[in-house]
């Protein structure tokens, strides 16, 4: 058992040689085994973005994972095998991920892939990953159809989604600020599927949507959509602008002094877009699933912990972002530890339903990786700009955490149909 | 400067030595892809690649039309290859079919508006084309899947009658795969040697005198253009089942630069033989350094501007110039490139 | 209800400002016949320069640091304004360098010259700055907004737009009033005849670029505030600025001006009744015009159509 290393590359070279061209009708599910040998060690594929629109995050991303790794490196490892990793760039490109993937399962035999931000990016990994039945973590991408009609049996989804948002924002922003809605929305999937969350939820809390504008994706100037907001006098504008659409739009928006009035509803606003940038650019009311200065015990240790191991970085202080890939990263190295395995469905199983206490996670409410959608059902917390805080790093106010149940993304459970066990190739690495 | 009617031999044969030697490499890839350090799935994307770039030529080389919106008849091709196997049924042969014929009709639509223009206004009219059918293919989410991409297209079997292969392996497919290109070759090799290909050579070196003689140049090239998307369309089907969905980001401009990049380096100006050098080139220089460095962009970049500053006729035609010098003078004779 | 006066107003503004972004590559193609793709690359290499002039991280360690810092910021960015795109201007003359080789050659080459310079560029502002979000300061008189009519409007946007209406002048005063404008000019049309009066092409062509180039920059430095300040910045410029060149006629001046304006308004006022099509707009609209104009608005024949 222990010398026995079959390549897949080998064997296919093999076959390709003693079948010839066309005749190779290989087994489409295959049930692979790289090396069932102790010593060899667990590798991990990180996907992260490092160019395009989300190269910044991509970067914050890869830092979470990387620093989980070490830390179990530092104590030997897990079951006894060291971890390595390999990244590429996927470019902030769907049709990269997907080379990216296949690159990492059948060349670099990667167990595990790690990383997105871009919902596209996801997407293409995670087809590409339930083919081979290699297990996917997607991190950072907040798109509802991640864990919706895009789940898959092997991706796991780390961040919190557009429904999560809207719904932890909706009923105390109608008691707060008034009935009257606006929705600015931008013109593709993520931007529609969010807008659509937050329209039912004002329509269940009594609101009123007077009107929504669209801006398509690549808006640099949005002088006209603001002037259509303010002719329009909603009290609440419910934003969903993203990428450096969203950049453009805080940047416009703090200039005109429009922050305050109306109110503004943000979807989440991911630490490395924000961190460095004047206190105006956050402005309204936005998300987040995590904050460096939440009064919680360990998160002023996680924080030293990461200056410590990445004492060069402009960012001095961790975020959202590299929270989740750390989290994602360090739960699945733990469940490989639980289950004494790294066959893949084994681990699947250990990672559906699993309960991760509030404290280990330093988030207010437990956790729990929901076993129908592969989401993480996690607490979300509201923020604001911290107007007049002494340290140039504390941006936010936190205003209000929503436990995991009342935000939960009922639409994702009827939207989500996870592949069966069967027919989710078993693999052992 | 050297220029494609210089190199390539008028040849009538159906079947070139180079064709032979292609055929050698891509039929014994899957032997040595893995230990140079390759992967099978590589291989795939440089096999319909090649076929997008020998299409593309034969309107960027051969005919001297430069479009910078080419991604497009990719995309429109993919998505009509999904939206087929969604909608229609399960067919590989009515899929690619459907992909051919969608991308010709886009073809046609824009080959219509411009193949009455010259220059820089044929250029920026592909573009703007192709950014109209970019924007398009995110806004019209309910179809295409917008930014999220077509997902779940299946790899339909090939039914030979007696037998059926199975393409859902990437061994079988890829070797799909390069039965197509080896047909895409032999038919661009007839199609450039044959009359119309001269015509439409004539016409690139001189687009009035081919006028004064008698043709109605407007109609080379529209059928230019409209062949040149359909093999972009074919190749766009390829893509669509290696990665088993279809995304707009292969119709940006961006990427549709890329096509023109790797063209121009293969040396696609003086050589047939020249996209299929420039995929390969940017496939493995893309995986290689790709993998060493995130900076690889920078590199690459300033390969490309010394090769356009030095090299303008690109690998192919530092080949051709290589081969054709004695090895003894082309030590002692600095290797200049000729004038205009 | 909508009222259009303010929408045709902003549709204004927003003409000028794609002026300003077109400008130094109009004047690239219309006296030099080449497409410069570096454009967006170095209207980003301007901003970061001028970010860097502004507001250097290593400033608060040295001396002269501390008192540049201590310096009012509208100081600080007057110097920026007038500095950063004399190095723009330099890496420009840098490229033109590079661009030599392919003066004899079909226009192509020199397009694919700047998209291969593009990424060059692209990359080292990732190095050199990071790829992070950043933020370039601008003086507190032209910054936050004013009422008018009860609506709330950008000072920024409107000192950008004059500031706009200023360059396009200084460049045709430049072009049509001062001897070597002539000189520029003519070298477009005959390169013979500047030759023949003993005037040094070579250094004419470089003055040329690295005019283009600085524009670029200035444009930069100006956009930035508005868009925000990214390494890719430059992607959502070149695109704009091609459309302006082709719609307005490669080679005039007064054509790309116009067509600036057409854009403007075409996104502003579909920005105001179909927002979700304000940016397919400008295609839509280059399409009609293209389509019954070969040469756009007011096209004269080129070399580029070779």
């Amino acid at each position: 058992m222990k010398k026995l290393i079959v390549t897949r590359r080998g064997l296919l070279g093999a076959t390709a040689a003693a079948t010839g061209i066309a005749a190779f009708n290989g087994p489409w599910k295959f049930n692979r085994v790289y090396a069932a040998s102790s010593d060899k060690p667990i590798k991990l594929g990180l996907t992260s973005d490092a160019s395009g629109q989300y190269a910044n995050s991509g970067a914050s991303d890869r830092r979470g994972m990387l620093m989980a790794v070490d830390e179990f490196n530092a104590k030997g490892g897990v079951l006894g095998r060291k971890i390595e990793t390999v990244h590429i760039d996927t470019e902030t490109t769907p049709a990269t991920g997907s080379r990216v993937a296949e690159r990492m399962i059948s060349r670099e035999e990667c167990g595990f892939l790690i990383g997105a931000v871009s919902s596209g990016v996801a997407n293409a990994i995670s087809q590409v990953a339930q083919k081979y039945g290699t297990i996917y973590l997607n991190t950072n991408s907040s798109s509802p159809t991640e864990s919706g009609e895009n789940c898959h049996r092997v991706k796991f989804v780390w961040d919190g989604n557009g429904t999560n948002f809207a719904k932890a924002a909706v009923k105390n922003s109608i008691d707060s600020f008034g009935k009257k809605w606006l929705l600015l929305t931008n013109d593709y999937v993520w931007g529609h599927n969010t807008a659509a969350a937050t329209r039912e939820l004002v329509d269940e809390y009594g609101g009123e949507i007077i009107d929504e504008i669209l801006v398509p994706q690549g808006t640099r100037d949005f002088s006209s959509a603001l002037l259509k907001i303010q002719q329009a006098g909603p009290d609440v504008v419910a934003a969903a602008v993203g990428g450096d659409d969203q950049k453009a739009l805080r940047q416009q928006v703090a200039d005109l002094g429009m922050g305050d009035k109306p109110a503004w509803i943000n979807n989440q606003q991911d630490w490395p877009d924000v961190y460095g940038l004047p206190l105006d650019n956050l402005f309204g009311v936005f998300g987040t699933t995590w904050y460096y200065k939440l009064d919680l015990p360990g998160v002023a240790d996680f924080v030293k912990r990461y200056q410590a191991a990445y004492p060069d970085t402009s960012m001095r202080v961790p975020g959202n972002v590299f929270y989740n890939g750390y989290m994602a990263t360090r739960e699945l190295l733990r469940a490989i530890e639980r289950t004494g395995t790294t066959n893949n469905i084994a681990v699947i199983k250990a990672l559906e339903g699993h309960k991760m206490p509030a404290a280990e996670r330093m988030q207010h409410h437990d956790a729990v990786i929901d076993p129908v959608t592969h989401q993480v059902q996690q607490t979300i917390y509201l923020a604001t700009a911290n107007r007049g805080a002494e340290d140039p790093d504390d941006m936010f106010k936190i205003l209000t955490s929503s436990a995991p149940e009342a935000v939960q993304d009922m639409g994702a459970q009827g939207a989500c149909k996870l592949e069966s066990y069967a027919d989710t190739p078993t693999l052992d690495v | 400067m050297l220029t494609l009617s210089d190199i390539s031999p008028r040849s009538t044969a159906w079947v070139t030595p180079q064709m032979l030697v292609l055929a050698l490499v891509m039929l014994s890839a899957p032997l040595w892809l893995g230990p140079v350090g390759l992967y099978q799935y590589l291989g795939i994307e440089i096999a319909i690649w090649m076929v997008y770039a020998l299409g593309f030529n034969l309107l960027f080389g051969y005919t001297g039309l430069h479009s910078f919106g080419h991604g497009a008849y990719l995309g429109v091709g993919g998505y009509a290859f999904g939206l087929f196997q969604h909608h229609v049924g399960t067919s590989l042969v009515g899929g690619l079919a459907a992909a051919i014929l969608a991308s010709a009709l886009a073809g046609m639509i824009v080959a219509a508006a411009v193949s009455h223009r010259r220059g820089i206004y044929f250029a920026l009219l592909t573009i703007a084309f192709g950014q109209v059918f970019w924007f398009s293919a995110i806004k019209l989410h309910w179809l295409t899947g917008g930014e999220d991409g077509l997902l779940n297209i299946p790899r339909p079997a090939l039914d030979l009658g007696v037998v059926q292969v199975t393409l859902s392996d990437n061994l079988s497919f890829y070797y799909f795969t390069v039965a197509v290109l080896g047909l895409c070759v032999v038919a661009l090799w007839r199609i450039v040697n044959s009359p119309f290909g001269r015509i439409l050579q004539a016409i690139r070196q001189n687009e009035m005198r081919a006028s004064f003689i008698g043709y109605e140049v407007w109609r080379f090239k529209f059928a230019a253009f409209v062949l040149s998307a359909m093999f972009a369309g074919l190749a766009g089907g390829l893509f669509a089942m290696a990665q088993e969905s279809a995304y707009p980001d292969v119709m940006s401009l961006h990427q549709s630069g890329l096509i023109v990049m790797m063209v121009l380096v293969g040396g696609g100006l003086v050589s047939f033989w020249g996209p299929v050098l420039g995929v390969v080139l940017y496939f493995v220089a893309r995986d290689v350094l790709g993998a060493l460095t995130e900076t690889w962009l920078l590199w690459y970049g300033l390969m490309f501007v010394a090769m356009v500053m030095f090299r303008p006729e690109g690998l192919a035609g530092v080949l051709h110039r290589l081969r054709r010098r004695p090895p003894s003078a082309a030590q002692t004779r600095p290797v200049t490139s000729g004038g205009a | 209800m909508i009222q259009l006066a303010p929408h045709l107003f902003n549709g204004l503004t927003l003409g000028l400002l794609f002026a300003l972004i077109a400008l130094g590559f109009t004047l690239i193609v219309g006296v030099m016949e080449v497409l410069n793709l570096a454009h967006g690359s170095l209207f980003a290499l301007g901003a970061y320069i001028a970010l860097s002039m502004i507001d250097p991280a290593w400033a608060q360690e040295t001396a002269l640091g501390g008192w540049w810092l201590g310096l009012p910021i509208t100081a600080r960015y007057g110097v920026a304004l007038a500095f950063a795109p004399l190095a723009v201007g330099l890496a420009g003359m840098l490229l033109e360098r590079c661009l030599r080789p392919t003066y004899d050659k079909a226009p192509l080459y020199g397009l694919l010259l700047t998209f291969g310079a593009a990424l060059v560029i692209e990359e080292l502002i990732r190095l050199g700055w990071g790829t992070g979000e950043q933020h370039l300061p601008v003086p507190d008189g032209i910054n936050g907004a004013f009422f008018f009519g009860g609506l709330i409007f950008s000072k920024y946007k409107i000192f950008a737009a004059v500031f706009a209406l200023a360059a396009i002048a200084a460049v045709w005063v430049f072009l049509e009033r001062t001897p070597y404008g002539a000189i520029i000019k003519a070298g477009a049309h005959d390169s013979e005849m500047v030759r023949a009066l003993g005037y040094d092409l070579a250094r004419l062509r470089m003055f040329v670029f690295g005019l283009g180039a600085a524009l670029a920059g200035i444009a930069g430095i100006v956009m930035v505030p508005i868009w925000g300040l990214r390494p890719h910045v430059g992607i959502d410029v070149v695109i704009p600025a091609f459309l302006i060149i082709v719609l307005g006629g490669v080679g005039s001046f007064w054509g790309a001006v116009v067509a600036s304006i057409l854009v403007g308004l075409a996104v502003g006022i579909t920005g105001a009744y179909a927002s979700a099509w304000s940016l397919m707009s400008m295609y839509l609209l280059l399409i009609a015009v293209v389509g019954f104009r070969a040469r756009g608005l007011f096209g004269r024949k080129s070399a580029l159509e070779r």
